[in-house]
């Protein structure tokens, strides 16, 4: 709904928003966010939360440039990324479940380590100049459909499937509802924990593969700000930070809107600075429509 | 069996400890009179925040505030901006006080009015405060600040910068005693580990929540002011990092993160830790990276020790009840 009165506001004040080069351009560009917004989905349904995943997508991203330099082909690099964002997705997970540190503490811990990683192996110097061979993936198009669509589709539908249609994800919604009545009838808590924070790092992974076929490198300050507008997206989306309610198909409005907010404030001419202070604002104003009807409700 | 939090003490003057031992081997400079006023001068900054931090956590709920950085960022430059526009300085750093517990009554107001978990609540206003501040400047620093001004943050007093006496030490002290002495302190603590019992008890728990955001706001002005005093100019971007260092100092003073347990001397002791560290990987010339890495290990590790120690205090209760 909102969205659409978004849209509207834009497509009045500038002509050029709703052509088809704009809107495969914000589709592209919302390709990253809206995979790790997939699995920041399930992660918080969960009733956990991730704050390193810019870390993860930063170290994936430097590996995959890494081994480009050294000459691998792309079937070596691809699988290279998508493992070390799983392993790390899984570190977190790990950490989370065998140590009862809380999720925001642990992964602002790892978020630290794995920024460290980054700038040990990118040593501040950009990595540029990575070939091309991949940008299909993003930037091409099958059947007039851009690719980079097809993919974040795909990516949903499978994290929809994993939800919504298998016993994995009924577990994932348990443990997020109540996680000692979830651990007293036997589900295994502590392995569907690890595991939705792999799938997420994974998720990640592939933001980072997509992201250096998009880019053709990787800068310094690469993933800063994903974890943060990813948490807003899923919450924008009515996901609830304390687990146990969540909507991928939310969270992927959600992206979008942020999207489409960035991209549109800057074809109405408004400078790019003011972006961050309106997806702040529309937050504010979410929370509190939410917060009056929660209580007209109880 | 010496309660938990004097061991956590224990356990960060140790720390401390190694951390300085681990200065002295890695550079021949750490190790010099100079070196702690160098030190001293990134404390308070990063001090008054991580304290600000603890308190909100404190009071349970559970309590974060996200926005704390962007809100020192934003105030520096209401205040740099102000006396631009001709307002005397030191009425300019009360207004920003005033703006500073006005942004935190904004947090206030959405977690406590209208109970929107703190984690999204303040990261909204995050998002918000800190476009503010690099779109108002169109992100460029606002300088021009008179060189006397100077003197809170670069002077020094018995080798010992200035706003260490005026700010940290004795915001440090007040918040000590207010938490250990005084009633409002037991119903800070009372508020953050049952806040059912709490208010059946006629604590006023969302009083006293609502003031803490205030103050956090408050305090992140003052952070505000001595980082205006420090560099002579308002910079959009000098928050930025703050809410999760603070966190992690906050965390690795031994607050709880679902609040009820800390103390001011874990915040001022886990500060030491972290500035010490940094300024001895600075010193030893190491890169800036082992500094995030030392600080992600330190603040997990300090947890898993945490949960380790509660847990075997935990199981000794229960084999001899008392």
């Amino acid at each position: 709904m909102a969205l659409l009165v978004l849209c509207t506001i834009f497509a009045l004040q500038s002509e050029f928003f709703l052509s088809e080069r704009n809107l495969t351009t914000i589709l592209r560009n919302s390709v990253d966010l809206g995979i790790v917004c997939a699995g920041m989905t399930i992660v918080i349904i969960l009733g956990g939360i991730d704050v390193s995943v810019g870390g993860i997508l930063a170290v994936s991203a430097v590996l995959i440039g890494r081994a480009y330099q050294v000459g691998m082909p792309d079937w070596v690099v691809v699988p290279v990324g998508l493992a070390a964002g799983a392993l790390l997705g899984a570190l977190n997970g790990v950490i989370i479940s065998k140590s009862r540190v809380p999720p925001i503490v642990a992964t602002l811990g790892t978020m630290y380590v794995y920024l460290a990683v980054l700038f040990l192996v990118i040593g501040g110097v950009w990595i540029s100049g990575l070939p091309s061979s991949l940008s299909f993936l993003v930037l091409g198009d099958v059947a007039g459909i851009p690719s980079g669509a097809l993919l974040l589709a795909a990516v949903y539908v499978f994290a929809w499937l994993l939800l919504r249609r298998t016993p994995w994800g009924q577990r994932v919604v348990a443990i997020g509802c109540d996680e000692t009545a979830a651990r007293l009838v036997g589900i295994r808590v502590d392995r569907t924990k690890i595991q939705a924070y792999a799938l997420l790092g994974l998720f990640a992974g592939l933001a980072a593969v997509l992201y250096v076929a998009r880019m053709r490198n990787v800068e310094v300050n690469i993933g800063t700000n994903i974890a943060l507008e990813a948490i807003a997206a899923t919450i924008l989306g009515g996901a609830n930070i304390r687990g146990g309610v969540g909507s991928l198909v939310g969270a992927l409005m959600g992206v979008l809107f942020i999207k489409i907010t960035q991209n549109g404030l800057v074809l109405i001419g408004v400078s790019s600075l003011w972006e961050t202070v309106v997806i702040g604002s529309l937050l504010v104003v979410v929370l509190v429509i939410d917060a009056i009807e929660t209580r007209r409700a109880g | 069996m010496k309660d938990p939090l004097t061991q956590r003490l224990v356990f960060l003057v140790g720390l401390l400890v190694a951390a300085a031992l681990a200065g002295a081997v890695l550079s021949p400079h750490f190790l010099q009179a100079s070196t702690v006023g160098y030190l001293l001068q990134y404390v308070p900054v990063l001090g008054v925040l991580g304290m600000a931090q603890t308190l909100v956590m404190l009071s349970g709920g559970p309590g974060i505030d996200l926005s704390i950085g962007a809100n020192m960022s934003l105030v520096g430059l209401a205040i740099a901006g102000m006396f631009g526009l001709g307002v005397p300085l030191l009425a300019a750093c009360a207004a920003g006080l005033v703006i500073g517990g006005l942004l935190g009554a904004v947090n206030a107001v959405l977690v406590c009015t209208l109970r929107v978990p703190s984690l999204m609540a303040t990261l909204a206003t995050f998002f918000a405060y800190s476009g503010l501040a690099l779109a108002l400047t169109g992100g460029t620093p606002i300088g021009g600040l008179p060189s006397w001004f100077g003197t809170l943050a670069q002077g020094r007093f018995i080798g010992i910068p200035i706003h260490m006496w005026t700010v940290f030490v004795p915001l440090g002290i007040v918040l000590h005693v207010m938490l250990s002495q005084t009633r409002l302190g037991s119903h800070i603590y009372a508020a953050g580990n049952d806040e059912r019992a709490a208010f059946l008890s006629g604590v006023k728990v969302w009083h006293i929540r609502f003031g803490l955001y205030c103050l956090s706001g408050v305090i992140a002005a003052l952070a505000a002011i001595m980082t205006l005093s420090w560099f002579q100019a308002a910079r959009p971007d000098a928050g930025e990092g703050m809410e999760l260092l603070s966190v992690t100092i906050a965390v690795l003073g031994g607050a709880h993160i679902f609040g009820g347990i800390g103390r001011i001397s874990g915040t001022v002791l886990a500060v030491l830790i972290v500035t010490t560290l940094q300024v001895a990987l600075q010193l030893a010339n190491i890169s800036q990276a082992w500094q995030l890495a030392a600080i992600g290990v330190l603040l997990i590790g300090s947890v898993m020790a945490d949960n380790a120690v509660g847990e075997r205090l935990r199981a000794r209760a229960r084999r001899n009840p008392a």
